[in-house]
């Protein structure tokens, strides 16, 4: 029975560490439409916290370099999906589907990372993506209960005030 | 079965019932994010905190083992964040004044939130943000009460002492981060961690509410059963609001079970630390161009 145990319990701390880590992010400078990048090569790695980025390079269409920052989760909740501190190293090629920043800015927060071996990292939603909850008695701890207190702020694209 | 098989049984139950039901379609508040998924486990990442833990709340659990008494020890497991009330009174002109002083949202150029630099939390905000590992270890006079977040813990006096008088005025020991906690045992299942003498730097939670230095912030931990644990967090503070006591946050808690089991993976294997080297660098190269102050029309002309 013990044997058994070790899956649910793994469910239980991804269940934890999906609660706490999605909670820092506003996603409103984000576009809600993926863009989909083919065979970049990645050039740098922070593992870390707040949220791990993954920088690399790629081509645009006129053949210029492009130089992109782009955001995943904090390492203990990126972790769950797989990725580990070297499973991504500078000049891998791999594909990356990120919600760029609306400002034009070559940055923007990741959806999903899919390696050569066919490995995919995260599910290809924007994270930090959900509604303040300031009609019910309580609301999330997440970045949107800011939007709650007087005077609040959006953070988010789907908030409501 | 024996005892301790039919704990696990009961654990194992309760664990795979929660999993079923986060499992489930999202609920209506996140119906309208941009990707429809089909992967059980990824369906919970965009979900609602409150969402989660009304539904873990409405779970058919079989009964756990009844509480030990007077005794928390170990770690427990919650969701990431409390949840925050939404009723927090009407504030006195000096606390509306601190509360627009304080700019929330920690990844905007705007903000002011402490956390944007890895200050500690402090009290009353060390309860109710990024609180969802927390432990209990009980010495004779005291206990301690740790965060996993950044790894902090704090004392809580057991043995009838007073705290001081007139903190944070002339005549009183200055304020601190954590301020000075006494606690005392309602009933055999109840932890009651009364705290004052919290530094006004600290704000309450992570949206900006701000106390004053003559707070009163009140804690109370109840074991309802060997596996559960409900934790409301209530604040008094008749300089800053006009009741003169609400809650602010409430959590609910599991206990760690593989805690006991040396054969199970060790939990909590993920360090979440705010370390301010990577925190500048994810300002300067994430944050910054990104820009949230203009997407949201809050940019400082």
């Amino acid at each position: 029975m013990k044997a058994k145990l070790t899956p649910v319990v793994l469910v239980l701390a991804i269940v934890a560490f999906a609660g706490l880590a999605f909670a820092h992010h506003g996603s409103a400078s984000y576009s809600m439409q993926p863009t989909t990048f083919k065979n970049v090569t990645v050039t740098k790695v922070n593992w870390g916290n707040p949220h791990t980025l993954l920088m690399f390079d790629v081509k645009d269409d006129k053949g210029n370099l492009q130089h992109w920052v782009s955001e995943a989760n904090a390492a203990s909740a990126i972790s769950a999906s797989g990725w580990t501190k070297t499973a991504i190293k500078p000049g891998d090629t791999l594909s990356v589907v990120l919600y760029a920043a609306k400002n034009g800015q070559t940055v923007g927060r990741v959806g999903k990372v899919v390696l050569s071996d066919g490995r995919e990292f995260g599910d290809g939603s924007l994270i930090g993506d959900r509604p303040s909850e300031c009609d019910q008695d309580f609301t999330t701890g997440g970045n949107e209960s800011a939007a709650c207190r007087p005077g609040g702020r959006i953070t988010n694209n789907l908030e409501k005030k | 079965m024996g005892e301790r098989s039919s704990k696990t049984f009961q654990f194992c139950a309760v664990i795979i019932a929660t999993a079923a039901l986060l499992a489930l379609p999202r609920t209506s508040s996140a119906q309208n994010a941009p990707s429809a998924n089909t992967n059980p486990r990824v369906t919970l990442q965009p979900g609602s905190d409150a969402a989660r833990q009304r539904g873990a709340q409405a779970a058919p659990e079989k009964p756990s083992a009844p509480a030990p008494p007077r005794d928390l020890s170990g770690m427990w497991t919650g969701p990431g964040e409390a949840l925050l009330s939404n009723r927090i009174p009407p504030m006195t002109p000096a606390g509306k004044a601190k509360l627009d002083a304080n700019i929330p949202d920690p990844f905007s150029a705007s903000s002011n939130d402490p956390w944007k630099t890895c200050d500690p939390f402090g009290m009353p905000r060390s309860v109710n943000n990024q609180s969802g590992q927390l432990g209990f270890a009980q010495m004779p006079g005291r206990i301690i009460i740790m965060s996993g977040f950044s790894r902090t813990w704090r004392e809580v006096w057991m043995d009838g002492r007073k705290p001081p008088k007139n903190i944070g005025h002339e005549d009183g020991p200055s304020g601190m981060y954590n301020g000075y906690s006494v606690g005392h045992w309602e009933g055999d299942n109840t932890l009651v961690v009364e705290t004052v003498g919290m530094d006004e730097k600290t704000w309450m939670d992570r949206r900006g509410y701000p106390h004053s230095v003559d707070a009163k912030v009140t804690e109370r931990y109840t074991r309802t059963d060997y596996d559960h644990l409900s934790m409301t967090e209530t604040v008094d503070d008749p300089a800053y609001y006009t009741q003169p006591s609400f809650i602010l946050a409430k959590l609910d808690y599991s206990f760690v079970r593989n805690q006991e089991d040396k054969n199970a993976p060790i939990p909590f294997t993920n360090e979440t630390l705010c370390i301010p080297s990577q925190a500048t660098e994810y300002l300067n190269m994430m944050s910054a161009p990104a820009d949230i102050d203009s997407a949201t029309g809050q940019k400082k002309k």
